[in-house]
């Protein structure tokens, strides 16, 4: 079979796939390719379109392969599907980024960070299916614990949680001021016993409830 | 904050009374923002906040808020309380610990949420400006083949086909149970099932209901387990946010296992509100 037969066939099944197709699932159906192939067919499709000008590429989203447009069409485009795009409020988005970093998480660690109510929005995120229940933490009360789906990945074009490049170094940061051993600080044992997505850490999870601030003018 | 702002005009705030929403500051996203602002217009850095000063304009505002009579205020007074113990604590003489003779700082646990909460603002800020699918980008989707199987003809179970499903269920049940185990208590709500068959239900076009009660996901395989399921599921079916079919054998009686399937409309999400009520 010819590179460019291989090529159209990474092209259909990217197109017509209904969601992100993996590189491994790729490789499986194009006869005689590897995975490292399937990534290399799909840079030489990308630098294909590239070269011609077309209106979009192939991207990597939640872990697969997309064809999306570029964003230079979006008004023609939002017009032919004539859909209101998703809109979301700062306090949304705030939580939404809070959730992405720390997750799994309860609503109450939420609100801590956000030093407010975060019922409502919290309510919305999860009818707009861009964040999910994930299990309990098991203490008392045994609160519900929410983490980011599938579906946050493919709407802000993310491949993996890591893609932010902000949550990175926030996390550095955290990590260094965790180590002066301020209201940071880890707790592993603490971590929830519940499935999480693999491309998760729980490990790194702070634990600074408001509980625990000094009100009551105890240092630590 | 780039908020359409309702509070700035009474007759705007007057025209939609939406109790579904709790009533949101004009302009700030709760106690820990308004902080940040006011931090920033007094030219003053968060590691290092004149707690007076800031308190009392705080405290000016929250005044403001207490005359538009809006719900939120309990969010801001806890700060405000916050904000006096830091105070007090600040006129006392420095409290010494161990053999460090190292003060402590009353502000710094403020801080430290403080300065927490800044950075997940710009995250924020940056996750808003990622080009977004449906709104920046469009994705070339694959047309989705969801038609029901052609036995299942839109015949709709009943409520005796539900239970008798049940029943078969806990029947298969018995036969593990029967052996000694061990007790475990494990608590499990309807609400919760209800999440879980949504969710289910999600990622695929339909459930058989006796693959749903099998569905363990690590937990015990308990009656509660059953039952929760079991009327988590009429739950849904008389909020209409699932529907059961059947299959029918060539004369046309149902027959085979029950399949739960959305019937959600688009848009229709009174059963999550259902849900979330107790939340």
């Amino acid at each position: 079979m010819s590179e460019i037969e291989k090529r159209s066939i990474a092209e259909a099944l990217i197109l017509a796939s209904p969601e992100p197709i993996p590189p491994a699932r790729l490789a499986q159906l194009i006869p005689h390719c590897t995975l490292a192939k399937a990534r290399v067919l799909v840079e030489e499709l990308n630098a294909e379109y590239l070269a011609q000008q077309r209106a979009f590429e192939i991207c990597e989203i939640a872990g697969g392969y997309q064809m999306r447009t570029h964003s230079e069409f979006a008004s023609h485009l939002r017009q032919l599907r004539n859909v209101r795009p998703l809109r979301l409020s700062s306090a949304a988005l705030e939580t939404l980024a809070i959730v992405a970093y720390r997750q799994p998480m309860t609503r109450a660690e939420v609100e801590n960070v956000r030093g407010v109510d975060a019922g409502p929005v919290m309510r919305n995120l999860l009818e707009r299916k861009l964040i999910k229940l994930a299990g309990h933490r098991e203490v008392p009360g045994r609160p519900m614990l929410y983490a980011t789906t599938k579906r946050f990945l493919e709407i802000f074009g993310l491949s993996q949680l890591e893609d932010l490049p902000t949550l990175r170094e926030l996390e550095e940061l955290v990590s260094t001021e965790a180590g002066t051993g301020d209201a940071f600080a880890t707790d592993e044992s603490g971590s929830p016993a519940v499935e999480v997505d693999a491309n998760l850490d729980t490990s790194a999870e702070p634990e600074a409830s408001l509980e625990d601030v000094e009100i009551l003018g105890k240092p630590h | 904050m780039t908020v359409s702002v309702p509070g700035s005009d009474p007759a705007l705030l007057a025209a939609e009374p939406s109790a579904l929403y709790s009533v949101r500051l004009p302009v700030f996203e709760g106690p820990l923002d308004l902080l940040l602002h006011l931090i920033r217009i007094n030219e003053v850095e968060i590691t290092d906040i004149p707690i007076a000063r800031i308190g009392e304009q705080y405290l000016e505002y929250l005044t403001l808020l207490h005359e538009l009579d809006l719900e939120v205020v309990g969010d801001y007074l806890v700060m405000a309380s916050t904000l006096a113990w830091i105070k007090s604590q600040m006129l006392l003489p420095a409290e010494r610990v161990g053999e460090d003779e190292e003060e402590i700082d009353p502000r710094a646990e403020l801080i430290a949420r403080l300065l927490e909460y800044q950075r997940f603002k710009e995250v924020a800020v940056e996750l808003g400006e990622r080009k977004r699918l449906g709104r920046d980008v469009f994705a070339a989707s694959g047309f989705e083949l969801e038609a029901p199987a052609e036995s299942e003809r839109a015949i709709e179970a009943g409520l005796f086909d539900l239970v008798e499903a049940y029943r078969r269920a806990l029947e298969a049940k018995h036969d593990v149970e029967s052996k000694p185990h061990e007790i475990e208590a494990e608590e499990i709500t309807v609400r919760e099932r209800m999440m879980e068959i949504m969710q289910v239900l999600e990622s695929r076009s339909s459930i058989d209901f006796d693959a749903l009660v099998h569905e363990e996901q690590g937990r015990p395989y308990t009656k509660a387990f059953f039952v929760a399921t079991f009327l988590a599921t009429l739950e849904l079916t008389r909020l209409s946010a699932i529907r059961i079919y059947q299959g029918i054998d060539p004369l046309g009686v149902p027959e085979g296992p029950l399949h739960l399937r959305l019937s959600i409309e688009s848009g229709d999400t009174a059963w999550i509100e259902q849900i979330a009520e107790s939340m």
